[in-house]
Formats: C-alpha cells, sequence, structure tokens
C-alpha cells in the first residue's frame, strides 16, 4: 500500500484526520471501450528463452469487469534485426486463451535489440517501441519490527546497490499488486536500504517474492502515475485524476503523407504499456 | 482636479489632527470615523490610529465614533492647526444599544473603497467554530466570496482564486501559510489581534504582489495603561496572553503564547504518535514623543507531527518587524518598516534513512507615506523592496548507514520592487474617487544550475500519445548570484469611486490590475504545507490579474439593516498549470512540468447584515463561476486538457453563509451559523484498466464531476457569569457543537480496489461528524 515517498508523507498527515470512510454509490460517467495492452516482458537473463505474453483487454465502467479483447493480429518485430534467423525469430503471437497472446523469444536478442509489438484491433493499427533495461540484484531482505499505522504492519527491509555512472530507475514488485518506484538522484552508486510495510495482507508464515526491475524514465513515470491513481485517495491533498497513458501509438491515421500525427484525433489512443526489464527476485517467509 | 488642487493654497484652513486610543488600554483605535457634522466632512484613523482633516476656520463640534465604542464630542475652535489626541470608551452597554452610530455606516456608503469585508476580533471570537478555537481563516468563511476546500484544507479561496494569491499581512509582514494543523486553525492567536481586513477587490495602491486579494491583520500594541492578562481553556488549545505598560502611556508590550495539546490525534491510532502546535506573539511599542512611535513585532509558530519515531515533520512560519512611525507635519504621516519573514517545513523519514527541509526567506522594506492635503484630498505614496531567496530542498542522510547522498536542490533568488502613488479624491459631495498607480520590478536573480532547452522549451509535447512530457535539456548553465535571468516590470493601474444618491445609498465601480510573481506549486485541491513557492523567471511568466467590480450599497431601515452588492469578473494572464501527472516536490526542474495558462472568474455577491437589536448578524450568498485553461502554444498540440476552460477546483456556483448572534440577556448569547455550497469539482473515472494485476482507474476531462453539496450548522452558547460585573476576574464559557446535524461532507470520494475483496469501490472520505466542546476564556 505504501509507494512512492512523497505521497507516504500525505498519506500520514491526511490519515492523522480521517475519521470517517465509507462506501457510497457513484453513477459513474462511462467513456467508449478502448483497448487494454499489458505487455510487460520480465526477463532473467539466466534463461535462454524468454517468454513474451501479452494480455489485452477491454476497458469497462469502473464497477464492471474487464471482457478479454479480441484481436485481429499481435507481431513482435526486432526493429535492429528485421531478418532474425535462430529460434528466437520473432513474428506472430499465438492466442493461448481469451486474451492472452505469447511467443518465446530467445534471451539474448531480447536483451540487445528494440522491439516493436504491433497490434491490429477492430480496423486499428496501434503500436509501441521499447528497448530492454537493466537492474541490479537485490543484496538482500530481512523482516523488522517497526510499524507506522497500524500493530498489524509488517515491515520488511530491502537492502541493493545502486548501479554507479548512470541514471537509473527501478520498480519493485512486493506482491498483492503493491508496486514502488525509486529513481537513483539521491543515491547514485551507493548501497541503499529503506523499509517496505504490508498492511495485513501480509501473515506470519506467508512466503513473499520481491522483485526488483529495470525501467525507463518514460515507463517510471508511467508506472508512478499507475500506482498513483490506483491509490486510496488523500482527502483534499489527493493527487489529480489523470488519465494515465502508456506508449501505444494509433497510427492507424498515420500516413506519414498529410497526416503526421494524431492532434486532430485527441481521443483515439490504447491504454497499457509494452516494455522489456531485467527482473531480479528476493524471498522470505514471514516469522511471528 | 486641478480646480480642487487650487483649493490647497486657500487661505484660512487650518488642520485637526491626532491619534485615537482606547481609553482603558491606551490602544490605538483603526477606523475611528472623525466627523464635523455641519461641514459634511469627515476623516477615518489610519492603521497606527493617526487622523487628520483640513477644513476653514471656525469653531466646530467635532465627533469621534467607531462601532462598540461610546461616541465622543468635542468642541474645537480651529484657529490653528491644532493637534488633538482623543480617547474613546468601550461600550459596556452594548447590549441595549438599539442605534447604531449612522455615521459608520454613512461613510462607508460614500467612500469609493468596495468589495471589502472587515471583521473585528470580537466578531471573529463569537463565530462558532470547530472544537471552540476563535480562528480568523474560519469567520472570513463567511464572508460572500470567501471559501475553502472544506475541513481540514489550507487557507481560502477569494471570488474563485487560488490560495496561493491571497497576500497576508500580519502587521504588516506576510504570512506564507496561514494554516496549522492543515486547516483545521488558522495561525493567527485571536486574542493577539485588533483588526481584520479583508480586500477581495478594488485592492489600493499600496498593495501589490498577490492577484486575488489582500487579508490585512494588525495585532494589538499592548495595554499601555496596566498588566492584563487573559487566556483560554479549551479542547484542543490553550492560550495566555499578557499585556501591560514598561512606562506608561509611552511604553507597553504584548505576549502571547497558544499551544495545542500534544496528543491530540493518539486515539485515531494504535501506534505512538503526536501532533500539535504552538505559536507566539510579541510585540513592543514605544511613544518616543507626539510625533514619533515604534513598534517591534514577532510570531513564531509551528506544527509538529510525528509518528513512530520513524516520521517526523515540523514547519511554520517565523515574522521579525520593525517599524517606525513619524509624524512629519499634521498632514503627512509615515511609517518605516523593515521586515524579515519565513516559512520553513523540515521532514525526517527514518524507514528511507532522510532528512529533508523547504522554505522561503525575505526580507521587506516598505516606506508608506500618507498626506491628508485636504478635507477632500489625500494621497499616499510609498515604495516597497523585497528580496526573496527559495530553498526548494535539501535531502541529507540522518544516519552514517543511510545510503542517501547530501544533496541542495538549486536555491532560487529574486528581488520585487514596487512604487506606488494612491489618490483619494471627493470630487464633489456625491462623487469620490480613489485612482492609483502601482509600479512593479521583479528581478530574478542567478542560480547555480539553469536548464538549457531546445527553443527554449522544457515542456514537450508528444504527437503520437499526446501527452505533454519533460524535455531533456541540452545543457546546464551557472550564473552569479548579481546576474539576472529574467526581470519583468509592470504598471498596475486601480480606480475606483463611488457615487452616493444620499446618505444611504450608492453605487460604486472599480477596476484593478494586479501582478503576482511568486507562485506556490501545487497541484492537489488545497495546498500541503510542503508545498514549495517557486519565483516567476526564465521560463515562469508573472500572473496578471484584471478585475472589474460594480456594486450597490444601501442602508436600510435607519442602519438597522445594510446590503451591499456587487458583481466581479476577472481574467488572470499566465495562471500556470501542470502537465498530467506533475510531481512538484524535489522537483529541481519545476520548468518540466508546468505551462502559463490563464483563469478567468465572475460572480454575484449580495451581504445582508443586520446591525442593531438583540439579534444581529448576516445572510451572504454568492453565485460565480471560476475556470481555467491552457490553450497549446501551436497548431502541433492539444494544450493541457484538449485545450479546453475546465472549472478550477475552487469554483463553487452557489455559495451561502448565514451567521447570527443572539443576546438573550446579560448572561447568556447564543452564536449560529448554517453554511452551503455547491460540492467542489472533482473526477469520476470514465473507465478502468488493468495493468501487471493493478487496477487503475481512468479519467476523461478535467473537473467534470462535483463532490456531494456542503452543508453544515454549528452553534455555540456563550455564558458570562454575572458576577464578573463586581470582580477583577472576568470568566466566560464558551460552549459549542460544530456541524450540529453530523452531515457526512465528503472531503473525497476516491475510487479504487478494495484490496481485500478485490472488488472496485467508490469510497467516501468524510472528516468531521458532530463535535461539542467546552471553551473557558478568562482575563484579569
Amino acid at each position: 500500500m505504501k509507494k512512492k515517498i512523497y505521497p507516504v508523507i500525505l498519506i500520514i498527515l491526511a490519515t492523522l484526520f480521517f475519521s470517517c470512510e465509507d462506501v457510497v454509490d457513484i453513477d459513474v460517467p462511462e467513456g467508449e471501450p478502448r483497448l487494454i495492452i499489458d505487455a510487460i516482458v520480465r526477463v532473467d537473463t539466466t534463461e535462454a528463452f524468454t517468454e513474451v505474453r501479452v494480455i489485452v483487454k477491454e476497458t469497462n465502467s469502473f464497477f464492471e469487469s474487464l471482457p478479454p479483447a479480441v484481436l485481429d493480429q499481435i507481431t513482435l518485430l526486432n526493429v535492429d534485426n528485421p531478418g532474425g534467423g535462430g529460434a528466437g525469430e520473432t513474428g506472430v503471437l499465438d492466442l493461448i486463451e481469451p486474451g492472452v497472446y505469447s511467443r518465446f523469444v530467445s534471451t539474448d536478442e531480447l536483451v540487445n535489440d528494440r522491439f516493436l509489438l504491433q497490434i491490429r484491433y477492430q480496423g486499428k493499427l496501434f503500436l509501441a517501441e521499447t528497448k530492454y533495461k537493466p537492474a541490479v540484484p537485490i543484496d538482500g531482505i530481512v523482516q523488522g519490527d517497526d510499524v507506522i499505522f497500524d500493530e498489524d504492519d509488517t515491515e520488511i527491509i530491502v537492502t541493493f546497490t545502486d548501479a554507479d555512472g548512470r541514471d537509473d530507475y527501478y520498480l519493485f514488485d512486493f506482491g498483492f499488486g503493491n508496486f514502488l518506484t525509486t529513481d537513483d538522484e539521491f543515491y547514485q552508486g551507493q548501497t541503499f536500504q529503506f523499509s517496505y510495510f504490508y498492511d495485513d495482507e501480509v501473515a506470519p508464515g506467508d512466503d513473499i517474492v520481491v522483485s526488483i526491475m529495470g525501467v525507463d524514465q518514460q515507463f517510471y513515470q508511467y508506472m508512478e502515475l499507475v500506482i498513483e491513481q490506483s491509490e486510496d485517495g488523500f482527502g483534499v491533498f489527493e493527487t489529480p485524476a489523470v488519465t494515465v497513458r502508456g506508449n501505444f501509438i494509433n497510427a492507424t491515421d498515420i500516413n506519414n503523407n498529410d497526416v503526421f500525427d494524431n492532434v486532430d484525433a485527441s481521443d483515439n489512443f490504447a491504454l497499457g504499456y509494452f516494455a522489456i526489464v531485467q527482473e531480479f527476485t528476493a524471498d522470505l517467509s514471514i516469522e511471528e | 482636479m486641478l480646480l480642487s488642487c487650487s483649493t490647497l493654497f486657500a487661505q484660512s484652513k487650518y488642520t485637526l489632527s491626532g491619534t485615537v486610543s482606547e481609553t482603558e488600554t491606551g490602544e490605538t483605535l483603526i477606523g475611528v470615523n472623525v466627523i464635523i457634522p455641519e461641514l459634511q466632512a469627515g476623516a477615518v484613523t489610519n492603521e497606527y490610529g493617526f487622523y487628520s482633516i483640513t477644513v476653514p476656520e471656525g469653531n466646530y463640534k467635532v465627533v469621534y465614533s467607531i462601532l462598540g465604542f461610546t461616541s465622543v464630542s468635542q468642541d474645537i475652535s480651529l484657529d490653528k492647526n491644532t493637534v488633538r489626541d482623543v480617547t474613546l470608551s468601550e461600550n459596556l452597554e452594548a447590549l441595549d444599544e438599539v442605534v447604531i452610530k449612522a455615521d459608520v455606516e454613512k461613510m462607508n456608503i460614500r467612500k469609493p473603497q468596495m468589495s471589502v469585508n472587515t471583521l473585528t476580533a470580537a466578531t471573529i471570537k463569537k463565530v462558532p467554530v470547530l472544537l471552540g478555537e476563535a480562528d480568523v481563516v474560519k469567520a472570513i468563511l463567511l464572508l460572500p466570496g470567501v471559501t475553502n476546500a472544506g475541513e481540514a484544507s489550507s487557507g481560502f479561496n477569494v471570488r474563485g482564486g487560488a490560495v496561493d494569491q491571497n497576500l497576508i499581512l500580519l502587521d504588516e509582514a506576510t504570512i506564507f501559510n496561514s494554516s496549522h494543523l492543515f486547516g483545521f486553525f488558522s495561525v493567527f492567536n485571536p486574542d493577539a489581534i485588533k483588526d481584520v481586513k479583508l480586500f477581495k477587490g478594488g485592492i489600493p495602491a499600496r498593495y501589490g504582489g498577490r492577484v486575488s486579494s489582500v487579508l490585512e491583520i494588525f495585532q494589538k500594541e499592548g495595554n499601555s495603561k496596566e498588566l492584563k492578562i487573559n487566556g483560554g481553556i479549551g479542547a484542543v488549545a490553550s492560550r495566555l496572553l499578557a499585556e501591560g505598560p514598561i512606562v506608561k502611556d509611552k511604553a507597553a508590550f504584548l505576549v502571547g503564547g497558544r499551544a495545542s495539546y500534544a496528543h491530540l490525534f493518539l486515539p485515531l491510532f494504535d501506534v505512538d504518535n503526536k501532533a500539535y502546535f504552538y505559536d507566539l506573539n510579541t510585540k513592543l511599542n514605544y511613544r518616543i514623543n507626539e510625533r514619533n512611535n515604534i513598534y517591534l513585532s514577532g510570531y513564531f509558530g509551528r506544527d509538529l507531527f510525528e509518528v513512530s519515531d520513524s516520521f517526523t515533520n515540523v514547519y511554520g512560519n517565523a515574522v521579525g518587524n520593525f517599524r517606525w512611525n513619524h509624524i512629519f507635519s499634521d498632514k503627512l504621516f509615515s511609517n518605516l518598516s523593515l521586515i524579515y519573514s519565513d516559512y520553513f517545513y523540515g521532514l525526517e523519514l527514518d524507514f528511507v534513512g532522510f532528512e529533508w527541509n523547504s522554505g522561503i526567506q525575505n526580507f521587506n522594506l516598505k516606506y508608506d507615506l500618507k498626506h491628508y492635503l485636504t478635507d477632500k484630498l489625500q494621497i499616499n505614496y510609498g515604495i516597497n523592496n523585497i528580496y526573496y531567496s527559495f530553498n526548494p530542498g535539501k535531502i541529507k542522510p540522518n544516519n552514517p548507514d543511510s545510503g542517501i547522498l547530501e544533496e541542495q536542490l538549486t536555491k532560487k533568488y529574486a528581488n520585487e520592487t514596487a512604487v506606488y502613488v494612491d489618490v483619494q479624491h471627493d470630487l464633489t459631495e456625491n462623487l469620490s474617487v480613489e485612482y492609483g498607480l502601482r509600479a512593479s520590478h521583479f528581478i530574478r536573480f542567478g542560480q547555480d544550475e539553469l536548464n538549457v532547452y531546445r527553443d527554449n522549451n522544457p515542456v514537450a509535447f508528444n504527437p503520437f500519445t499526446l501527452v505533454y512530457e519533460k524535455a531533456t535539456p541540452i545543457d546546464t548553465v551557472q550564473s552569479s548570484r548579481g546576474d539576472q535571468l529574467a526581470s519583468f516590470t509592470n504598471l498596475e493601474p486601480r480606480i475606483s469611486m463611488s457615487y452616493a444618491f444620499n446618505d444611504d445609498q450608492s453605487i460604486k465601480a472599480s477596476y484593478t490590475r494586479l501582478s503576482q510573481y511568486l507562485h506556490l506549486l501545487s497541484n492537489t485541491s488545497s495546498p500541503t504545507p510542503l508545498d514549495v513557492w517557486t519565483p516567476s523567471g526564465p521560463f515562469v511568466k508573472p500572473q496578471l490579474l484584471d478585475q472589474y467590480a460594480l456594486g450597490f450599497f444601501t442602508n436600510l431601515k435607519d442602519g438597522a439593516y445594510s446590503l451591499e452588492t456587487e458583481v466581479y469578473y476577472k481574467d488572470i494572464q499566465n495562471r500556470i498549470d501542470y502537465i498530467d501527472g506533475a510531481d512538484l516536490i524535489a522537483n529541481n526542474s519545476i520548468e518540466q512540468v508546468i505551462l502559463n495558462g490563464e483563469a478567468r472568474a465572475y460572480g454575484l455577491e449580495l451581504l445582508l447584515r443586520k446591525n442593531t437589536g438583540r439579534l444581529q448578524g448576516w445572510l451572504a450568498y454568492t453565485l460565480s463561476k471560476s475556470e481555467q485553461r491552457t490553450p497549446p502554444r501551436n497548431s502541433n498540440e492539444t494544450g493541457i486538457n484538449n485545450g479546453q476552460w475546465y472549472n478550477t477546483p475552487y469554483d463553487r456556483p452557489h455559495d451561502i453563509s448565514v451567521y447570527a448572534n443572539y443576546d438573550i440577556n446579560d448572561k447568556w448569547s447564543i452564536n449560529s451559523n448554517f453554511v452551503y455550497q455547491t460540492g467542489r469539482p472533482t473526477n469520476y473515472p470514465i473507465g478502468q484498466f488493468e495493468i501487471q494485476g493493478v487496477v487503475v482507474p481512468f479519467y476523461g476531462l478535467r473537473n467534470v464531476e462535483r463532490l456531494p453539496d456542503y452543508h453544515r450548522i454549528d452553534v455555540s452558547a456563550t455564558l458570562t457569569p454575572r458576577k464578573n460585573a463586581t470582580r477583577k476576574w472576568q470568566g466566560e464559557w464558551v460552549f459549542s457543537i460544530y456541524n450540529l446535524y453530523s452531515r457526512r461532507n465528503a472531503a473525497s470520494i476516491n475510487f479504487a480496489q478494495n484490496q481485500e475483496t478485490g472488488v472496485n469501490e467508490a469510497v467516501r472520505t468524510s472528516i468531521f461528524g458532530i463535535v461539542p466542546s467546552v471553551t473557558y476564556n478568562f482575563k484579569f
């Protein structure tokens, strides 16, 4: 639940006063259905092949469930070596269950080359390009005994060493849909330690897995917003609501002849993200 | 104009001047009407109690009057320039007073100043408030055109303006954050306050630097007759204030302190926490002689929060101020102010291993002169210079094992200079005009690092995803603090006029131009204490306001009622707006996430007051609109929110406030207020998506929806024991109930997945239900 440092302050301050929360019925407006593309490829470089798994759904009203989308075609292209070759050759992804498309690709290729994901859906063409980002391993996680809000909080202390000499952006996945973004602006090249607090979602006896991913600045900002917008609010200090746009471009009408961009079709976009990131994991058994 | 100037040299005119103060305490009185009924001429005492009026030679009856005090009438034979200091006694029989001093209202009817509300400390203390803590900001929220974002929100919004557009002056010093505990209380100790004035428009040329309003607060000078102590014990905080003479009738002091109880919010948590605030007000004044008076005043306030030792948060204002009143002649009054003020924010997060602090400091020199040329013409002029130093943030490790590296975000420096002249001119018996000009000049000085961007453009637009993004700097340059990175000059004309049909009816009109060079970086509905101020400069332009207002003012039933009606339109250029997802804290390149947009607001305000009798109070209604937009900078962009106008977070189409005070007898009085406001603009999701298992609501255009309407009633009863009359110790009990019918006003409605059930929910957060409290006040 606790994510970025600064919002944390606001949560703490705001929580001090909020004596009352209740669930209310709200009639929400509903926009046109849009395509959602979840194409985050986590790479374990010790494996020879990596599954590129893409989950596609359609948006729905906030209180409804999300139906899987049916694509006309989904293709992964190696931009740097379009000819490809070998077992990891790029190409069409296969439908393995409704809304899930998959293909195994050579890890070597994924790590070294730029890739383009091309999706045809209801007559529209969506494109996103990405390049692999490396991460650093987690030096260790241990359980702590501090709490912030609640006696039920479970503290884990995560240590990792930032790569020296480059600007790094990291995404942590703590499981249970809990993510955290951090960049090395204030700990460049240092061994950095921080505490993360679980709510009552974690109990003694549970095994948890924490992963660290290397991301680029754009994806970092995207995940920052994803986290922020999915959080509980902080009353009048809540961060403004925004539509979290990903890196898919609607290229349907762009012909580079008389239409070069989407400025005149501002409502024409898909949600989601395509990224190839290195992932390291560490696990821990929670004790009393 | 020329014609009336010639009257300056008329031979047989003499000046009557002096200071008006309170008999019992020696405290000078602001806004006392000094009237010569025979001539239909009058003057009003200024912020330091001084008045001056120049009239033809003669024997006159001069009446000194102000609400709440017994009027004094003096026979003065004016055959030479005369100094007459007058003292007025507090009107203790105010209860039985049926006739209001009609002169007070008559003067206001004729004066061109409009869009102003004055509140006395006495009124502020009567308004029922949360947990019984009398509060300046809570009282002004009951006036037309003034709103805030609800409970637990800091500051206030005037005529659809932002919180950072209010100039808040405490004894002429700028206060940057007016709130304690996120707006539950304001930083002003009501016991130390003499007078509060809120200018919503028609702002005279002597003020500048903020575009929405001026809230001017003067602290008491201290009792120069005898030692007095007063205080209060409340549910949240206790107060104690001592004032008295150092040298009788010449020098006096005032020291006031206020502190809340440390474990105020402890019950809300099952872990250790502290949340409290305190402030200290001090003032010394010394009357050197008839023509010279000096004042030293100070304010220091802090809020502290601590949670589980892992989180510590401290912030507050500090102000120091030296003033020298010098009366050059019976027609020329001057005040020199030297002011230091700062705002500090500090934070320690142990679980991440760092300390953080940020703030703003300024040094202010003001020299103001008031020239009372004739009874028809007064000219005010002066100069003001403010030097600013901004610290956007400094981070350092809080223990040797922390991986955090010490870093100072680039400090910024600026200077603001202004000169002004302001003329108050009675053209005819019925037509008065106040006009002025303020010339302001702002310099942004060099700093350690400044980013350089391609085409000088720090915000890029992605034409494919249609998103504004940070541009990557192509270079970083260093400049010395003697260099000028940018400078701005603005001429700010002001004019207001009034035409009185008779003693009870007038129309007024005003035009105001104002510029604002400082911006509070905040994109939440209400500013947070950790928001930082940033100066205008190479990428951020100054905000420029044009405001037009028209009003009709009338006294009804011989002054028993008064009705003020105003309409206004205002337009602000260069209001900064934030790109979607802008992060504002610890951002060393803030120019990458802001664009210069525009804002406009218009509305109608009604204020009906009942001024006499056992039942007094007012009804305020405001119908208004407040919007902003940031259009595309060129045809290859969409602009923020597709370039469309959208509601500002402080747009409240309907705002009703009712305040009533009923004196049952000399023992009991009852106060009540009712507030109704259209709900705050907000966003409801038009859909949702999922990425990596996280459910994310997504939104359409900005601020299309609204929270449910806000309303509540508060009541309080004050018990003044009858035995007070015969003893030195004066006690008073205040019993109050906030939010009488326990309305759950939404502070926010948040859309998120329930972590336990996995079901998407809309969750309403409301802050206070019904809150009863008791406060005991005393003085001796």
